[in-house]
This record gives structure tokens, sequence and C-alpha cells, in this order.
């Protein structure tokens, strides 16, 4: 039986089989065909995994790797095959080694931001973090899912903050990506000053990045190292209304191509007020004296001389928005900068803060270039309005990415969950919606159940080769099947 | 030398393709930036220096004969040293002597092109190379009233050159520049129908015999008249007598001007006076044989060494040229001062010009390529806001006549001495 | 060995009789590389059986397809000029000389991107993009290399990498002929505008390329879309020399405003290595460089240059006096005056904090101006010393404090060549050298080259032992990861690198030949500079494959 042969492998409290625990690792609010796995295997180290994985490929069962906790609501995590065991890396939750020279952490699946923020803090560094994620986020599951960090002048490449990553193949094999690749230990390697930190290769392939978006479908992922920020001295930060939206792009450009600022976003003032607020009532409150839209900015002090580097970008930054005929301000009714600038560095405050004002959400996010998300936030209101959804309940998130050569932008659709109309409405818009997003060119790059279809239908060539990848790598396809094109 | 002396150079030669370009360094346009017009045009690697090195080094290992390929690629080539000024920025190769002596061997191999046949044997007959009769020569002199340094002597000799003296549309420059220098005062001569060749054209397509001929021809003939001092109107006539004579090591006694250089000392002198206005926006074009060509050879015996390891020099020190100090400035001085004209300068100049299109015997094997080259210098001219394109060179003036005329150009094609001389 | 009639006018159809050859004189001028002495003996490679010059990638495409269907090698190039050889595995093969695919397609301003074809090099890019305020990373080979190559298709490593980062990091698009002849097109690519190659999913920039290229192993890109820097210098300038003094002069008359460039030296080498990392992880530097800081006159000529050595000797003693070892180039840009005025105070107090100080010699105006020219376009290769250099360093990048380990233990080998006169010898201490990537916030580059003359048989023999030293799986440096010295020297039918080096190392290898495979079912694109999809029969040595110098015309 499976769970008996998964029981020799990480011991008998370690695979789970009662059906509400069972609950746990599906849920209804996802897209895909509700299944529920066989069971959940819970290993504590690499070893444990690999002999997991051989295991499935001799018996052929579908593995589901998950590091967060729940609700599972993309689907990525979620089993879509029959049988299927889910591989819980939760108990694999060591903060391995902070090397505070070079600003890494190397961290097992099961960390969390608040546990990785409090560690860092003691060496003097700082996560780069995406917009308040969930408590029961798992860090390498956020890094491995390309979600996207709120500092853009440190985002370089779609990959980051990733560096380097050990991982068990879906053919069993373990394998270390780029420098923490070798003969040695990782610990042999410290003391060679190979702290496993720089990402390229080996070679002629960057293994790193067919794991980052897999979706846990090319190798289950047991440590990575990440490259951290100096936390700050000081920071100042700012939030920057406006009625229309184009010239808080104009703005964010200006900013992503001098590299200025730390933390820079936009967000509509529904959402802003959504971070900011604990309760639908808050919400309301601090949205009516709101904006249309909001960026926040904020200026980051490290190093040998953090005032003068604050006081220096400040100084430009409010030249350049001057410049887009825009007034920086600290606060806005009762949104202010610094409750939200505290928030920043650190996971969302329960209950999650999608989930305050309506009970229910439902993102849609892509990548487009920063100067499209107007076109794409009248399309989407236009949209909502064809199906009586009202457009004050839809969220607006933009974050540039990779320096600004492009944005994740976030629409996210609140709904009360308790209201079967709401419910439907939501579902149907979102198909809609999704749709027409491919066909004005958003590019749906991490293809969640919701839309993976729409994104595959546009990357026919794309699915293709990946699947020839995928078999190189998981020649057994028991990897998380079902997930991207597989 | 023969071309295995360079085995060295075809052996350094890395491929790094800098002579297809000019310096980059002095870049200034994107849509400028190429040096070599057998590249540009062909695009096959072997049309350019660093093909050359290659085919050498191929034919030095027997991997290859010389086949019509390789006379193809060998004289689709202007001779006009971009290459070689581009190389030398940062190599020590000497990639244009290595194509002048695969010339040279092509032709001593009966290795022959036809139409250079033709040329080559009109000079013999007739000592010039426009297949042109040598009774002719003289005729631009005509009611010139002008010294005959065949019966009387002169301090200076006017030495026209072949294209100047048959080329119906240029006499009149020629004559001009004869004038220009008379009426300053200067003590000169012609050698009228009796002036040859210089033999410069002819080295270049591979006949070294010729050259060594002409220049003991000249030097001779020169002396015999009391000549002290050679002016000619034509660069080629001026890398001939300056640089071409002294390589093979017939240099002349006499001092060898372009009359670009003579222009300026008479201004300098107060001998010519620009008194009238030219008012037209004008572009220099620098004749390779003026420019980089022109610069001074420089002899050297020694050998190779090393120095801290592998580093390698000479003993004693090689000094190579690098085409700085051939004849840039005097031009444009002439040119800046003149009243009312307007100068701005092309993107590829001096050192790293365009060449013309009319060397290296390419406006006679393949007139559709020299034209096409000349045409790209043009359309280099309109892009700096030029109307006219003003060049110190008979061979030059002729191929931007050729070009502008098959390219439906308006552009005013202006030989150096006809702007003086509206400006005077 | 030559095409059937058949194949060689299936080919012909494709491109035109214009744009193919087969004649020997040409097709000669293919196969003699920088690096060529050193694999293989002999400034010749194996003779292509044709060169064809595509013009777009409908033309690729097909003519891969037809390279599938009899069975011939493919590989494709821009500038060629790369110690890498245009090898070929063996003589049956086509190379595609991509030189009239040579358009900008797009440069947006807004998006900071440029969309280019193979032929266009990485200065034609900088001159364009400063137009708009932009500026793409100078690569280690310097003006001529191709953007596409440096990318997507060879190495990438970048002078400028403390801010342009390269190894492929700034590819957001890319439109890929597969060795099959079927065409992909990376990420949003597909369907659309070229500002992302990821996905959707994993991304398959994993397989386009890693450390280093496939160096046209799996086919031909054909198009890319790069990511563009800010540019706060001007949008034309000029370099400018005195009549008489050679071209190698030309030379800006000062740094551009926007910048500005500063050369501070230190006491010794530990000092200058602290100092570096803090000023490369305090995000204002555009470039920076140890060591190797670009404030000389070039000298016209090797003659020249030895004279001026021998009058500056003293500059190399770190015992004494300022030393350019322990020196370091520091370039900022900014926007505003500010934005300068903070990043100037920022370097002075890194400087002064570490004991720095900023000497003349180094400082002087025209000196930082041929400073900066150096390090942000080029100022060329130099071959000229020796007629050739063993690039880069050995391992992976990563920590300055490896580097500094491993440069130092390089070192020690280097010397002894140096000593016996084999290498170029500078005289003087020790030296490391590294190029920062991010601002250090991913590893940096190991910087260590060695100059040796090709055609010298005793010094060409001291480069293949040293690098055997260096490659030898079972040395000390087998710690340090896979080596490559820059990507140049993975031939793999001679270095061995990935037959060797594979098994200490995850077994990459295994995956990279499976990958091959896939990507090449019937092997036609040519792989002597990426991995065959078997390893052929080479000579063994126990378990350790050595190399095959002057073999390769054999396989």
């Amino acid at each position: 039986m499976v769970e008996i042969a998964l029981q020799k492998i990480v011991g008998h409290d370690n695979v789970l089989t009662q059906p509400d625990l069972l609950a746990e690792y599906t849920d209804a609010s996802s897209r895909t065909t509700v299944k529920t796995p066989g069971c959940v295997v819970r290993p504590e180290n690499a070893t444990e995994v690999e002999v997991i994985v051989k295991w499935a490929n001799e018996t052929r069962t579908p593995l589901v790797p998950v590091s967060s906790g729940p609700p599972h609501g993309r689907g990525d995590t979620t089993p879509a095959a029959d049988g299927s065991v889910i591989v819980d890396l939760s108990r694999m939750n060591r903060i391995i080694r902070i090397d505070n020279r070079n600003k890494i952490a190397m961290i097992e699946p099961g960390i969390t931001f608040g546990e990785l923020q409090e560690a860092l803090a003691k060496e003097g560094l700082c996560a780069y973090v995406p917009l308040l994620p969930r408590r029961n986020k798992s860090v390498v599951g956020s890094v491995l899912e390309r979600e996207p960090i709120t500092r853009p002048g440190h985002h370089w490449d779609s990959t980051d903050p990733l560096l380097c990553a050990e991982v068990v193949f879906g053919n069993g094999d373990r394998f270390r990506t780029g420098e923490a690749s070798g003969p040695d230990t990782i610990e042999e390697q410290w003391e060679m000053d190979r702290v496993q930190m720089n990402p390229f290769g080996h070679s002629h392939v960057d293994f790193q990045r067919l794991l980052s978006g897999a979706q846990g479908t090319m190798g289950i992922v047991t440590w990575i190292t990440l490259k951290c920020s100096y936390m700050s001295e000081i920071n100042r930060a700012y939030l920057v209304p406006s009625p229309k939206i184009e010239p808080l792009i104009d703005l964010c450009y200006q900013l992503a191509k001098f590299r200025f600022g730390g933390d820079i976003f936009i967000v509509n003032a529904l959402n802003l007020a959504c971070l900011l607020g604990n309760n639908n009532e808050e919400i309301q409150e601090i949205k009516k004296d709101l904006p249309a839209w909001i960026m926040l900015t904020s200026f980051e002090g490290y190093g040998i001389l953090p005032e003068e580097k604050v006081a220096s970008e400040e100084a430009d930054f409010k030249i350049l928005a001057a410049e887009c005929k825009l007034n920086p301000v600290r606060v806005i009714g009762n949104a202010s900068v610094e409750k939200l600038s505290e928030l920043l560095t650190q996971p969302s405050p329960e209950p999650y803060w999608k989930t305050r004002y309506k009970g229910g959400n439902q993102d849609i996010f892509f990548l487009t270039t920063i100067d499209k998300t107007l076109d794409f936030s009248v399309e989407i209101s236009k949209l909502a309005e064809s199906y009586n959804y009202s457009s004050r309940d839809i969220g607006v998130y933009i974050q540039p990415i990779v320096h600004g050569t492009s944005c994740h932008c976030e629409f996210n659709l609140f709904y009360d969950p308790s209201s079967r109309t709401e419910v439907t409405k939501t579902r149907e818009m979102l198909t809609t919606a999704c749709e027409e997003i491919a066909r004005m060119g958003g590019f749906f790059s991490r293809p969640y159940s919701a839309w993976k279809d729409i994104a595959y239908r546009q990357a026919v060539g794309t699915a293709e080769m990946q699947r020839k990848v995928k078999k190189l790598f998981d020649p057994n396809g028991i990897l998380n099947p079902g997930k991207l094109c597989f | 030398m023969t071309y295995q002396d360079y085995t060295h150079d075809m052996q350094r030669c890395t491929r790094c393709s800098y002579c297809k370009w000019i310096p980059y360094r002095y870049m200034k346009s994107t849509d400028f930036m190429e040096g070599c017009p057998s590249l540009a045009r062909y695009n096959w690697h072997a049309y350019s220096a660093s093909g050359k090195f290659n085919i050498a080094y191929s034919l030095l290992k027997d991997r290859i004969e010389i086949d019509e390929t390789f006379l193809d690629v060998l004289y689709h080539c202007q001779m006009d040293g971009s290459c070689d000024v581009s190389c030398k920025v940062q190599q020590d190769l000497e990639p244009l002597q290595l194509m002048q002596e695969l010339r040279i061997k092509c032709v001593e191999e009966g290795q022959l092109l036809p139409v250079h046949m033709l040329v080559i044997e009109g000079l013999r007959k007739e000592d010039n190379m426009m297949q042109a009769l040598k009774a002719d020569r003289g005729k631009w002199t005509e009611g010139l009233n002008t010294k005959d340094l065949s019966s009387e002597s002169a301090e200076v000799v006017y030495h026209a050159g072949c294209r100047y003296s048959y080329d119906e549309e240029l006499k009149s420059i020629a004559r001009a520049g004869l004038t220009l220098l008379r009426d300053a005062g200067v003590d000169i001569g012609i050698m009228g129908t009796e002036e040859a060749c210089c033999g410069g054209r002819a080295y270049e397509l591979g006949y070294a015999g010729e050259l060594t001929k002409y220049a003991e021809h000249q030097i001779e003939t020169l002396r015999t008249a009391g000549v002290k001092t050679l002016v000619t109107p034509c660069a080629d006539c001026y890398a001939a007598f300056k640089v071409l004579y002294d390589k093979i090591d017939k240099k002349p006694e006499m001092e060898v001007f372009h009359i670009t250089q003579y222009i300026h000392r008479l201004i300098e002198e107060g001998k010519i006076r620009f008194t009238r206005e030219v008012p037209v926006t004008v572009t220099y074009h620098d004749p390779c044989h003026l420019g980089r060509l022109g610069e001074p050879w420089i002899h050297w015996q020694g050998k190779e060494t090393k120095a801290m390891g592998p580093m390698i020099i000479h003993d004693p020190p090689k000094k190579f040229r690098r085409g700085a100090n051939g004849v840039y400035e005097t031009p444009r001085d002439i040119l800046k001062a003149i009243p009312g004209l307007r100068f701005i300068e092309m993107y590829r100049i001096k050192e790293y010009t365009w060449c013309c299109g009319a060397g290296g015997g390419v406006i006679d094997t393949h007139p559709d390529f020299a034209v096409w080259t000349g045409a790209e210098r043009l359309k280099e001219a309109h892009a700096v806001g030029a109307e006219a394109i003003v060049s110190a060179c008979g061979w030059c003036k002729r191929n931007f006549l050729d070009a502008a005329a098959e390219s439906d150009d308006d552009i005013e094609v202006y030989d150096i001495i006809e702007l003086v001389q509206k400006a005077m | 060995m030559k095409l059937a009639e058949e194949e060689y006018k299936a080919l012909q159809n494709i491109v035109g009789s214009e744009y193919i050859t087969r004649e020997p004189v040409i097709l000669d001028t293919y196969n003699q590389v920088w690096g060529n002495a050193f694999f293989f003996d002999e400034k010749h490679s194996v003779r292509p059986a044709a060169v064809l010059l595509p013009v777009n990638t409908a033309e690729i495409s097909e003519i891969v397809k037809v390279c599938n269907k009899y069975g011939i090698l493919f590989k494709p190039f821009s500038s060629g000029f790369e110690y890498l050889s245009l090898s070929l595995a063996n003589t049956r093969g086509i190379l595609l000389d991509l030189k009239r695919m040579n358009q900008i397609l797009e440069i947006d301003a807004k998006n900071m991107r440029a969309v280019v074809e193979p032929y266009v090099s990485v200065y034609r890019l900088q001159m364009e993009a400063a137009k708009h305020g932009l500026y793409t990373g100078r690569i280690g080979v310097g003006y001529s290399a191709g953007v596409i190559a440096a990318e997507c298709c060879h190495h990438g490593c970048q002078h400028t990498m403390v801010f342009t980062s390269g190894y492929g990091r700034n590819t957001l698009g890319v439109e890929w002929v597969l060795p099959t002849g079927e065409i992909l097109n990376m990420g949003s690519g597909e369907s659309g505008d070229l500002f992302s190659a990821d996905g959707p999913g994993f991304s398959l920039r994993g397989i386009l390329r890693g450390r280093t290229g496939a160096n046209g192993g799996h086919g031909v890109v054909t198009k890319a879309s790069v990511k563009l820097y800010p540019w706060y210098g001007p949008t034309q300038w000029e370099q400018t020399k005195k009549p008489g003094e050679p071209p190698s002069f030309g030379q800006l008359e000062k740094v551009p405003d926007g910048y500005k460039v500063f050369v501070p030296s230190f006491a010794d080498l530990d000092t200058t290595l602290e100092a570096s990392e803090e000023l490369c992880r305090a995000e204002i530097l555009c470039a920076f460089g140890i060591g190797i800081i670009g404030t000389a006159q070039i000298q016209e000529g090797n003659d020249e240059e030895w004279a001026a050595m021998q009058k500056a000797r003293q500059s190399f003693d770190p015992a004494g006096g300022i030393s350019v070892a322990n020196s370091v180039v520091c370039v900022i840009g900014g926007q505003s005056a500010g934005e300068l005025e903070y990043k100037e105070k920022c370097m002075r107090a890194i400087t002064e904090k570490w004991d720095g100080s900023f000497s003349e010699q180094f400082n002087e105006s025209r000196a930082l101006a041929r400073a900066f020219a150096d390090i942000m376009w080029s100022n060329g290769v130099n071959l000229r010393a020796t007629g050739d250099f063993l690039p880069s360093s050995s391992s992976p990048d990563g920590s300055p404090a490896m580097l500094k380990n491993l440069a130092l233990k390089e070192g020690e080998v280097k010397k002894r060549y140096e000593e016996s006169g084999a290498f170029l010898s500078m005289g003087g201490g020790r030296m490391v050298s590294w190029r920062p990537e991010e601002h250090l916030s991913i590893g940096a580059q190991g910087i260590s080259t060695a100059q040796y003359d090709p055609y010298d048989p005793a010094s060409l023999a001291a480069a293949r032992e040293f690098i055997d030293e260096l490659f030898d799986p079972k040395s000390p440096f087998k710690r340090y990861g896979v080596p490559s010295r820059g990507g140049c020297l993975q031939i793999e039918p001679v270095t061995h690198i990935h037959q060797n080096w594979g098994p200490l190392y995850d077994n990459y290898d295994v995956y990279l030949r499976k990958i091959k495979r896939m990507l090449d079912p019937n092997t036609v694109a040519d792989w002597t500079a990426y991995i065959p999809p078997e390893y052929p029969d080479y000579a063994k040595d126990g378990d350790y494959v050595l190399p095959s110098y002057g073999k390769e015309e054999d396989i």
C-alpha cells in the first residue's frame, strides 16, 4: 500500500491519510477539477525526498510538491490526477545559513517570510518580499513561482531573488544548480568561500530557470539560496496620489529607469485601502478619501551614507514627480505611508489583506509593459460593467519588474463567497477577462489553472518544447501531472 | 619582399574584423561605419584584409591555388588602405603590403586580368595609364605659354599625371593648377608631351617592374632638367613620387609636393589671396593617396625579438606607418580660408576616409564596383548636408562624376583647385 | 568534403547563387580564427563544404531543414571574432555567415529594450541606444562583439557587469531556429511583444544558454530582445587626436557630462579587495575594474609599448608607490547633479575608510577619459602583445573571497610559466582581479589572463600544459567549478570539458547531452563548441580523458 511504503521512508506520523487533513490540500475555490489526494507525505530532508521520488517512479505515483500552508487557491499545488500523493515540504524548515557579507540566505521550503525576516534582521539584512504575502506562504514557493518583489530596482531578472537550488528531479536525480554544484558538500564549499551564490550554469544550461515557474513539475526543490538586501537604517516613503494613472506610469518609468527607490508599485484606491484596513468598514473609510490611483515609493538608506542616499534619491524623486505634475505626500486621509511601510517587509497580518473586503478574492495577473496597464484597466472596467460587476470591487496592483522593462499587472476580483450569484458572476467574468487580456497581448507567464489553457493557446511552440524538456527530467511524468501544459 | 615574408602577419591575424570598419573610436554615424568597400559590397570574409591574410596563408600552405576566385577576391579591392589603418590601431601587421605582394606575385606568375593587360600594354607603348597616345599628352597645355622642361629649365616641375592630362573634363583643372602657381610667381615648367606616367598605379596592379622603370626614368629626366621641386595635382602621382619611389630605394633628391601643399605655402607667403566669396557648403573627401597612402615610407631592417617572455618587439624598434602622417590638414586649411565657403566634415575622414572607388585598378576592371563605392561616398556627403564634395585628386573627381551621373545625383563635384580658382 | 550537387543546389535555391559559395579560396577564410593554433596545432580548422549568407529567418529555417534532409552539419556566426573557432566536427559541414542580418529592428526607449538581428555589434547598439538615453553593456571582446552572440549564444561577460549584468541575464525575447528548422519564439514573443522570454511556466532560456551559450550547437538565434540600461552621457561623442598622432591615440577630451571616473589606489591587495567589495555593494557604480584600469595611453605598437613599460616599471611594484594592481577604476553616472554628488561622496567615503588615495597619474583628466572609454566602450582587445591570450579565469563565478583564493592559486601556477618566459610577465606582485555582477549581488567573475605566443612552440606547449593543469579534474582546481575560461576553451573534441567534469558536477553533462539529442535528433547543429549527443571514442587515460590537441580533423 502507498501509505506503508511512504511510512517506511518518513516514519508513521509523517504520512497523513485522514480525510479532514487531506481536505486542506484541496480547495473548492480552485478552478481545477477537485481531486482529493491519496495521502500526504511529509519528508524531513532531501534524502527522504529523493527516496520518495524514486519510489514514485517505480510505482508511477503522481507527486504534488507543496510548501505553503492553505488555502491552495491557484491550483498549482492541488492534485489534478487520481491517486496523487502530496509531498508537503513544510517540515523542511531550516534556515541553513545566512551570509551577511554576501547578502545571501540559504533556506528550506518550509520557511515563511516572517521567519526569514526575523532571522535576517539579526544579521542586518532583509528579504525581498512580494506585496504582503500570506503568513503561511513559503518563501521558496514564492520565489519559485516568480512572485514579483516590490523593489524593481533590484530585480534584474525574472528569477530574482533566486540564486542556486538543490533539487530532486522527477527521475530521482539529486542535483545542485549554479555555483552550488560540485564534488563537495555545501559545508565543504563554505570552507572554500564557495557560497552557492552565482546562479549561472552549469555550462550551457541554466538549470535554475527550469525550476523557476515550473510549479513543481520538473523537480522538488529542497533548498534555495536567495539574495537579500541590506536592512535599511533609515527609510522614507511617499504616496503619490493621482486621479489618472497616466502620470503615475510616466513617473514609474523614470524611477525604474534610473533605479531610484526601494519599493515602487501602483495600486488603485481599493487595494490601498485593503492593504491598510483590517475589515470592510475600515477599508471603506480609508477608500473614501483616496484618489483613483496611488503609487508607493520608498527610499531605503543603508551602506556607508544612508542619510545621504535617501536624501539624494528623495530630492530627485520630487523633481521627477513635479515634472509629471504629481505631488507626493505622506498621508492621504486615513491612509498613512508610515503604516504601509511597516507592513511591506512582513507577511500580511491576518486576515489576509485580499480577504478583508468581501471574504473572497479571485486574482487575475499577467505580464505586460507598464504603459499598457491603462488599456487593461479600462478594458477590465468595461468588462465588469457588462457583467454587472461593480468595478469598485476590483483591486488593481501594478508592479514593475525586471528594472521596469515589464510589469506584473494584477486585478483582484473581490466577491462574497457566501453569495452564489457573486461566485458565479466572478467565475464567468474571470474566463472572459482572461480571454480578453490574452487577446490584448497580456502574457500569462505564470499559468495557473484559471488561465493556463488560454496561456498555452498563445504559446504552442513553447508548450511543445516544454513537454520535450520535461521528459528529460521527469520521464515518467510523475511530478504534478496536469499542470502547465503537461 | 615577397608575400612569404608576411607569414608572421598571416598567422597572427585573429579575425578581429576591425579591417572591415573604420576605427571604432572614430565612428560617429551608424550609417557610415564601414571602412572596406570590398567587404561592404561583396560580403564574403575573403574580401576583407583579414581574408587576404587568410588566402595568403592558405596559398602558402598549398591548400589553394591562384585561380579565378583568388584573382576576383584580390582585385575587387581599391588598395585604399582603410583596412591597414584600422588593423594597425591595435595590431602590428601589414595587411596592405601583403596585398601588394600578392598582386606582384600574380603578375610574376602570369596570372593577369585581361583589362589590366590592355592598360599595361598601353603604358608600355605610350607611357600612360589611359590607353591614350603619348603624342596627345601635352594637349592640355596648349596656349599656356609655360616653360617646356624638355628644352628649358625651371626650379619646379608641374607633373599633371595621366588622368589630368587626358581626361577632357579634367584638363581645365590641370591648366588652372599650373596657372595658379605660375601667376603666383613660381618658376615652373612642364614636361608636356614628354611627361610620362609615374608608374604608381601600375605598381598597385602588381606590375612592380613598371614602377622601377618609371621611377628611374622620372628621376633621371627631372634631374637632367635641373628640377629641384615637383608639384602635382594628382594624389596618386604624389604618393608614387613621395612614397613608392622611396619604398623601392629610389627616393628622388628633389622635393615632392602635392599642389595643395604648395598652394598653402603660397597663401602663407601672401602670394595667393582669396578675394571672392564662394558661397557653397562643401565637404572634403580625403584622397587615399594624399592621406594615409601618402605617409612617407619608413625603411627598417632588423629582426623580431621578444621581451618579458613572449612579447613581440623588434631590434631595432620598428616604426609602422599607421596613416597619421598623410596630408590632411593642408587642404582643409585652404578650404576654410575661402571666404563664404561653409565647410562640413563627413563621418569617415582623414586616416579613415572612405575610398572614392577608383583605386587599385578597380576603375578599369570593375567599373560598376568603382561607381558603387563612389556613390556610397556621395550618400555620405548628402548625409552631412553638403551641397558639394571636393577632393584633391583627378581620379577621385572622375569617379565621383561617374557615380553622380550613374545615380542621378545632382551634388556638385569639385577639385580643390577649382574652388581656389573661384575664390581668386 | 564536397557536398553532392543535389545538396548544393538545394541550398542555393534558398539563398540564391550570389550568397552561397564552395570556392576553396573563400572557404579557407572561414576556418582561420584566433585560437585555432591552440586547439588544432594549425591556424586552419576544418574547411567547410560551403558558406552561406542568409538574409532572414525564413531562409535559415529552410537551410536547416535541408541540412536535416541530407545530414549536413551547420554552424552560424556573426562577427566570428572569438577564441572559440568556427570549427566543425567534420568536413561535411556548412557555415552560416550572418553578415546580412544586421538590422536594429526596434529600440523601445520607454520600455528600455532593443530588438536586434545577429550581425548588430555591441558598439553599434551603444551608439544608437545613446540617442535614446540608453546603453548596452560593454562585452569582453570589445566593440565588434555581436549583441546576440553575447546575450544568447556565446559568453557575454561584460566589463560593466556591476551595472549591466551579462551572461544572458538581459534577454527579454528570442526568435530561435531550432536544429530541426522549426522556429521558436520564446515567452511573450510567441504572441506579440518581446518583453519577456520566460514562460508560460518555466523558462526555455534555461536551455537556450547557461553560463555560456551553445555556440551554434543548438540552432540559430535570429532575433533577440535585450534589456537596455540608462545612459547618462551625451547622444553623440567624439574621440579626437592631434594631427600626426597615430589613430590609436584618439580619445575623449574628458569624461562625458553625466559621468565621473575615479581611480583610487590602496596600500595592498587585501585592502584593495575589501574596498572593492564595499564599493560594489554600495550600488553606486556603472562600471568597475580592479587592476585593469585603462588610464594609460596605449602606445601605437609593441615597440613603443615596451619602451613605455620600461619607463614606467615602478608602477608595477606593490612594495612602494602606487600600484596598478592595487588600484581600481570606478565609473559613476547620474541623471542629476545631486545623484552624481551623492555617488561621489559615497565613493570617497569608502575610499577614505580603506585609506585609499587618488594618485595624480591615474586621476588626471585625460587619463580618466581613457579609462572611461576603455571600460564603457572598449579600446580593442590586446592580442598584439604576444599574439594570443588565454581568457578569463577558470571557474564559474562566485564570491570575491573564493575568487581571491582561486586567483592566488592560479597565480602560483601561472608564475612558473611566466618565470620560464613562456607567458608574458609584467613583473611585480600578486594580482587579483574580478568583475562584479549586479552590484555583487550574484557574485563576480574572476579575471586572470595569460598571454602567450601561439607560434612559438615552447610558449604554445606551455599554454597547453597550463590549461591541462587547470582543466584536470583530478587537480586541486576540481573543487572550484567547471572551467570554461570565458566560455572560450570549450571545444569538446579537444578539451573534453564536459566529459571530464560532468561526473564531478552532478552529471550535468548527461542532461546536456539529452537536451542536445532532444533538440537535434539528426545531429546537424555543429557540436564542437557545445556537446555531442554521445561522446566519440577519444583516447583515454584511465578515467581522465586527455585533451586531444591537434586531432580535431580526425573526428
